[in-house]
């Protein structure tokens, strides 16, 4: 199998390039973060890469693959087209090869507030909700933070410091959408500016790449909803 | 100088540009129904389309609908594209001269659709 992999090593002072390897692989079954593992231990062990559980639940392997943001353990090798192109996810500055500084994306995350924010004294047990309620969690709870879609959408490309981008706009409405949450109106008034919301465009970028099947665009429309709701 | 974020105005510029929206989506079928309904081809027909004074008031809502639509749009290309450490100067006089463009535009409207014969 061909592949061709972004390489970038600050210390050695070169430019970042494009290097080919081409391996013996049999494809079958297979997951393209299998195949950068055999890169690293049959080819090349200076490749660096991030990842951890390898199964899609932790996050750490969001790559760009064949010009499409997805995660190397859960991407099938089977029908890429080669030879298979692996870059950092795009618009973050890059620490080494296909390693790249989470700062501003997970700093977005940290400015939604992403807790409860509940007044009442604390219950012997637990905050409880009725099935309804922990139902609007669905499709919300369930980000991984990888970065893919944020990485994704060209108004966080334009304003990476001030837009707050698809995962961290999802995550806000995940506290919004939470009914033991006691802080609505001033998570909504952190939203309510020209940037940080306001940038989305509806390209649905995001949707489009979400390993989970997330749909942040839909959540940015349920906060817009909100803000127009208290606002008449 | 710090990197601010931005005053609260994101909310009522974004429903501005929804609420046009919808004002062109009712005027443009509906004055599409009204000429077909009338019909008629010509400098004449078309001039009497443009004769009852509701027409005339719908027709300048639409133009302004139309061009406070595009007016946000074109903050909205400012704001994502034209980024420099000391562009604001730049900003703002792009954001001032759409404006001013735009009203002469409405301006303009208003006087073609009342300066008509009757």
């Amino acid at each position: 199998m061909r592949f061709s992999i972004y390489r970038y090593d600050p210390e050695s002072g070169a430019k970042p390039h494009m290097q080919d390897y081409e391996i013996e692989f049999d494809p079958s079954g297979k997951k393209v973060l299998d195949a950068l593992i055999a890169i690293k231990e049959q080819l090349d062990e200076s490749l660096a890469f991030r990842r951890s559980c390898r199964e899609g639940v932790c996050g750490s392997d969001g790559l760009n693959i064949n010009g499409v943001n997805r995660l190397a353990c859960v991407t099938a090798l089977e029908g890429l087209k080669e030879p298979i192109c692996i870059r950092p996810l795009p618009r973050l500055a890059v620490i080494r090869d296909l390693i790249v500084d989470m700062g501003q994306f997970f700093q977005h995350y940290r400015a939604v507030k992403p807790y409860l924010v509940n007044l009442e004294p604390e219950p012997e047990n637990e905050r409880l909700q009725a099935p309804e309620e922990r139902a609007e969690l669905d499709g919300l709870y369930e980000c991984i933070l990888c970065g893919c879609c944020t990485t994704a959408c060209p108004s966080f490309w334009w304003n990476p410091d001030k837009f707050l981008g698809p995962a961290a706009l999802l995550q806000a409405y995940r506290f919004i959408a939470d009914s033991r949450d006691q802080a609505t109106d001033e998570r909504l008034d952190y939203l309510e500016d020209p940037y940080r919301l306001f940038r989305c465009h509806g390209i649905m970028s995001c949707v489009e790449v979400c390993p989970k099947g997330l749909n942040p665009t839909a959540a940015i429309g349920r906060i817009k909803a909100l803000l127009v709701k208290r606002a008449l | 100088m710090r990197n601010v974020g931005g005053a609260r105005r994101g909310l009522n510029i974004w429903l501005v540009q929804r609420a046009g929206a919808l004002v062109m989506a009712l005027y443009l079928p509906l004055f599409g129904l009204y000429a077909w309904a009338l019909g008629g081809a010509g400098y004449e027909a078309w001039h009497g389309l443009f004769a009852p004074l509701a027409v005339k008031v719908a027709t300048l809502l639409f133009f302004a609908a139309l061009l406070s639509h595009a007016w946000i749009g074109m903050r909205e290309i400012v704001i994502d594209y034209v980024h420099c450490p000391r562009c604001l100067g730049l900003r703002l006089a792009l954001h001032f001269s759409f404006a001013v463009l735009y009203l002469a535009c409405l301006v303009w409207a208003a006087d073609i659709l009342w300066g008509l014969a009757p």
